[in-house]
């Protein structure tokens, strides 16, 4: 097959109709960033929770001189600390525990807000108003109410937190932003599909003179449909690329440079997280052109 | 070469039929001349013959082929060996003679070296020698109408159908089309041609096909056009 005539059409055809092909490829490289981003998030989710999954502690609060439960009878008592810590030990659910003091509480604290508040005449708090604590770490993080039932209703403990409730606005925002992402792909996704399926009925028309004679002549379907096929293939690279691009500059001075120093406490997605998106944009990209040109040019181009 | 039995041809969406019942037996190398009111099913029964339609009923063969059942991938096949010719030439503005006849044959995959020899070969033929350099629009109508010739033959099509190729021109440059399309025929192309031109069906004393109202009312070798409009 001689594809001279076709290469001549695409770049002709890439250039005729410049505006709306540059409009298909900004359609394309925002949807697909946001496609990527999404992929990114959903990783995210699965590694954060992969991790905080695999050490996930219970804190038991014991109580301490002043507690504000007033099932508390003043500071724990050590037969008090040695009950709790036989059922914690006896529980089948328990694959690990500690005790925390009041000064490792205290220090903690004060990390967590500064030191500058607890020096002085007048601090915000000292170690004797810190309670005990035992730390708790599960075999199965989904196997929980057994240990927590158990231990709640012992004399000298406070109150239970459940580390899930911690990071339950972490995944609930992940969750957010990645639906948030998806969805507004999803807009950009049909405005593409619109926009490519527009592009293609202007070609067909600014080409109507040809394609009626190459009908006539015997071309075949495909040979009048490549150049339209290589177009939309054209720019879905272009977008691709675009969004890769995107993606990897997020990556660098978004996820590497910013986020991963400051928020240390869960692991952050990399490079090959990184790849996952972008395999998955390199894939949604020609899909998105190509199909609607596959529909279209059936439809116009019908022999 | 050409065969309709019985065929129909009904419009989507039309009551009337624009063929009715048509069967009509066209041998190699034939010249047929179509004639009729304007409405009779002229150009339909060209466009059936290349499958722009399917029948309604009836069968059509081509070359020993049922056109009618003939797959959608296989009919760029059918139409690579006919060449067709309008009333209105359909060249590209934008290309030269040469490259307008040679687009024919480049998106049917045929090679530089055939395409190379075949066009200077083609337009010699039909009296364009040296003007293959010229734009469509440098061109008199005539001389238009040589280059979609051309570009119909370049292929060596065993059918040519030309509908109405001389409507557009004066009688005398319809003379030297008709004597073209005529050498054509002299070849071994049949040709048919739709034409509403009495003079010239009168003068070339061809076999004359007339439809009316979608129906063959006469089928005459070295027929005259025989009726007013
Ligand atoms: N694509 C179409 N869709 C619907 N009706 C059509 C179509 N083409 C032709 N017709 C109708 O079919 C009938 C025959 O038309 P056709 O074009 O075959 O006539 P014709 O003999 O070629 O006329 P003319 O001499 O004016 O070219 C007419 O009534 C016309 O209106
Ligand atoms: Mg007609």
């Amino acid at each position: 097959m001689q594809l001279r005539y076709v290469f001549s059409e695409l770049g002709q055809g890439l250039r005729r109709n410049l505006t709306m092909h540059v409009a298909v490829v900004l359609t394309l490289f925002v949807s697909l960033t946001l496609v990527g981003l999404g992929v990114l998030l959903n990783q995210q989710a699965d590694k954060a929770a992969s991790y905080w999954g695999s050490q996930l502690q219970i804190t038991v609060w014991l109580c301490k001189e002043k507690d504000d439960n007033p099932a508390c009878t003043g500071e724990v008592t050590d037969a008090q600390k040695q009950a709790i810590e036989k059922v914690t030990k006896d529980n089948p659910e328990v694959a690990d525990y500690h005790f925390e003091s009041k000064e490792q509480a205290f220090e903690k604290v004060k990390e967590l807000l500064g030191p500058d508040k607890f020096q002085g005449p007048n601090p915000a708090a000292t170690a004797a108003d810190m309670p005990q604590s035992l730390w708790i770490t599960l075999k199965d993080p989904d196997q929980y109410k057994g240990i927590t039932s158990a231990v709640v209703g012992l004399d000298g403990v406070s109150g239970i937190r459940d580390a899930r409730q911690t990071l339950k606005p972490l995944y609930g925002s992940i969750n957010a932003l990645q639906w948030g992402a998806l969805g507004t792909a999803a807009f950009l996704v049909i405005a593409a599909l619109l926009l490519v399926a527009n592009t293609i009925r202007l070609a067909a028309f600014a080409r109507r003179r040809e394609i009626g004679i190459m009908r006539l002549v015997g071309a075949s379907t495909v040979y009048i449909a490549l150049p339209f096929l290589l177009e939309a293939l054209v720019t879905a690279l272009i977008g691709v690329t675009l969004a890769a691009g995107g993606l990897g500059a997020f990556m660098y001075f978004g996820v590497h440079q910013r986020i991963e120093g400051k928020l240390n406490f869960i692991p952050w997605v990399g490079g090959s997280e990184y790849v996952v998106a972008v395999i998955a944009i390199a894939i949604l990209g020609p899909i998105l052109t190509l199909l609607p040109t596959l529909v279209l040019t059936r439809k116009y181009l019908k022999v | 070469m050409i065969r309709f039995e019985k065929v129909t041809k009904t419009y989507a969406g039309m009551g009337h039929p624009a063929l009715d019942q048509v069967s009509v037996d066209v041998d190699k190398g034939e010249f047929v001349f179509l004639v009729g009111a304007s409405g009779s099913g002229k150009s339909t029964f060209l466009r059936l013959i290349l499958r722009e339609y399917r029948a309604s009923s009836g069968r059509i063969y081509v070359a020993g082929k049922e056109i009618n059942r003939l797959a959608g991938w296989k009919v760029p096949r059918l139409r690579r060996s006919i060449g067709t010719v309008f009333q209105d030439f359909r060249l590209l503005p934008n290309k030269t003679v040469s490259e307008n006849v040679a687009f024919a044959l480049q998106v049917i995959g045929r090679s530089r070296s055939e395409i190379a020899t075949l066009v200077p070969e083609t337009l010699e033929l039909v009296g364009l020698e040296g003007k293959g350099d010229r734009m469509p629009d440098e061109l008199s109508g005539g001389e238009q109408q040589r280059v979609a010739i051309a570009r119909a033959f370049v292929n060596r099509p065993m059918i040519l159908i030309a509908d109405e190729p001389t409507g557009n021109l004066d009688p005398t440059t319809s003379v030297g089309i008709m004597k073209l399309l005529d050498r054509i025929n002299r070849t071994g192309t049949t040709v048919l041609m739709a034409t509403h031109d009495a003079g010239i069906v009168d003068q070339m004393r061809k076999r004359v096909i007339e439809l009316d109202d979608g129906r063959v009312i006469r089928d005459q070798a070295q027929g005259v056009y025989g009726f007013q409009h």
